[in-house]
């Protein structure tokens, strides 16, 4: 019951976030065949970029011209960052936005258990998550279409997937956690928009300066970092420990927090 | 069979002031009146009951299952209409009565449409769009749906106008003989009177009493009002007096005893006007109970 509500109360800005994001991956990927044609100039004209910003988007340690390399650099931004935020504004929503607008009174009253309500709400996020990468992962394959060369190797194409949604997935557990334990809607989006955003610079930070090079560690972006999978074609085990790590403590303190809360609007 | 034990049921807030040491139980069957001044507990109790909150200390069952243990156990025979109806807000109203019903075993179309229309509720409008009054309704109709074996009303005719108040007293009325328990909270003592077998009256967290209703209104008090022409009527005196006051021309009594004595006294004077009312129920905690004059 609460899960089909969640999933048809959501399920307009799935569909308009899915929407911007597959226009921007098909929009950027459409360049590329021009982009690739001049790739020598085009090559020459990054290198004449300043080196810090070269690191800090990556671009030192891929090639562009190569289609997985162009995904690394420019589509993976896009679905990291994007995805991330819709992570956010979902999860950060979902159980507090009942107590905000004291409908929980309303399902308090039925026979349903807190756990079920965290499940159930828990559930249609991660939906929704999987559902949003399915769409960008179907919009990047076609949008490779537009190359002379349009295969990418599977298996690197795969792990930055997988990727995304272990990030995505962080963020929205996060989100979450905090839905669970405050109340007021408002102040959880700006917190949970000001982690993801905040985990994002902090990656590009690193990048800039080797001083900031240590905050590379407070940052999920930097776990699944595009250059590193595609140059060692895996993932890191000790940062998908870190981010799973993250999300079970999160999702479990959701729970706990949750059962044992006074509800009272 | 006692439908709701309450035992030592204390709930204490950062701040407020809660429910200190409930103890008291609900029969099957009746209507069970819950009244006490804004802030004196009701609410704090009803929802404990139905652990939306946790109590601090003591405990308490509902057919004779844990409230806390049990709670979705419980639930499942309880409907409930908070005192504030808060709904979802894209919703229509038919929407809601069957997001509401598909948490129960039995969901019954016919049901819903016949109390939409004794209260005379539009299930196609948007909730969003209703008044206070109809978002109450919905409340009642959702509250009552599932045909549950306890009702528990927290301030239920607040935002209903007289006209609907009587058809929802109807439906409480149907709802008793089919032998559901109704828990009915209320700041209002007329009301609470009109429908009740007990009640329990609740100030400041604290148990007063429980008491029939037969025996709150044995002593019928009244607040009554006499203007006189002139003002020189102190010495009025007669049975079942509990307190005078005397301003100018204008006399206040708490009155309990026979309204035909008082009436009979009055007419031999020269009175202007003449007003007879409920006493709030402040008055009657203060001089009912407190000072406990007329109880015996």
């Amino acid at each position: 019951m609460i899960f089909k509500r969640e999933f048809k109360r959501n399920l307009k800005s799935l569909i308009i976030w899915s929407i911007v994001l597959s226009g921007l991956i098909l929009m950027t990927l459409s360049i590329f065949p021009q982009f690739a044609q001049q790739q020598k100039e085009m090559t020459k004209l990054l290198e004449a970029y300043p080196e810090p910003i070269k690191k800090a988007f990556g671009m030192n340690e891929l090639n562009m011209g190569d289609l997985i390399g162009f995904y690394g650099v420019e589509i993976y931004m896009m679905t990291t960052l994007l995805g991330s935020i819709y992570s956010a504004i979902l999860a950060s929503n979902i159980l507090a936005k009942e107590e905000n607008e004291k409908t929980i009174e309303f399902l308090l009253s039925k026979p349903v258990t807190r756990s079920q309500i965290v499940t159930e709400k828990l559930l249609a996020v991660l939906v929704n998550i999987l559902i949003l990468n399915v769409v960008s992962t179907i919009a990047s394959m076609i949008g490779f279409q537009f190359a002379k060369d349009p295969d990418v190797p599977t298996d690197t194409f795969s792990l930055l997937i997988i990727a995304t949604i272990l990030l995505h997935l962080t963020f929205g557990a996060i989100a979450f956690m905090l839905s669970s334990i405050l109340k007021k809607t408002r102040s959880i989006l700006s917190v949970s928009l000001g982690v993801v955003l905040a985990a994002y610079f902090m990656n590009v930070m690193a990048g800039i300066s080797e001083d900031l090079e240590f905050l590379k560690y407070f940052s999920p972006f930097k776990y699944v970092d595009a250059a590193a999978i595609i140059n060692d074609n895996e993932l890191e085990p000790l940062y998908i420990f870190i981010m799973v790590a993250v999300i079970l403590i999160s999702i479990l303190t959701s729970y706990i927090v949750y059962r044992k809360k006074d509800i009272a609007v | 069979m006692k439908i709701v034990d309450i035992k030592n049921l204390t709930k204490t807030y950062n701040k407020n002031r809660g429910i200190i040491n409930l103890t008291f139980s609900i029969e099957e069957g009746e209507i069970f009146g819950f009244i006490g001044p804004n802030g004196a507990g009701k609410s704090t109790t009803i929802r404990t009951l139905l652990n939306f909150i946790y109590p601090t200390s003591g405990s308490a069952t509902i057919f004779g299952k844990d409230i806390i243990k049990d709670s979705k156990e419980i639930r499942q025979n309880v409907g409930y209409l908070p005192s504030e109806v808060h709904y979802y807000d894209d919703m229509k109203v038919i929407d809601l009565l069957k997001y509401s019903a598909g948490f129960y075993k039995k969901f019954n179309p016919k049901r819903m449409k016949e109390l939409a229309e004794r209260l005379d509720l539009d299930l196609h409008r948007k909730i969003e769009d209703l008044s206070f009054g109809n978002r109450k309704k919905v409340g009642i109709v959702q509250a009552l749906l599932h045909e549950p074996k306890l009702l528990i009303l927290d301030e239920p005719t607040s935002g209903l106008d007289p006209l609907m108040q009587n058809t929802f007293f109807e439906l409480l009325t149907e709802e008793r003989e089919k032998g559901t328990t109704i828990i009915f909270s209320s700041h209002i003592l007329s009301e609470v009177q009109k429908m009740c077998d007990r009640v329990a009256i609740i100030k400041e967290g604290k148990l007063v009493k429980v008491e029939t209703i037969e025996n709150l209104t044995k002593n019928n008090l009244k607040y009554i009002t006499v203007t006189f022409e002139r003002a020189a009527q102190m010495d009025f005196e007669l049975e079942g007096i509990v307190k005078k006051e005397v301003n100018g021309n204008e006399m206040t009594l708490l009155y309990s005893g026979d309204i035909k004595a008082l009436l009979t006294r009055l007419n031999a004077l020269s009175i202007k006007d003449l007003l007879i009312e409920e006493p709030t129920l402040e008055e009657v905690f203060m001089h009912y109970y407190e000072k406990g004059g007329i109880e015996k």
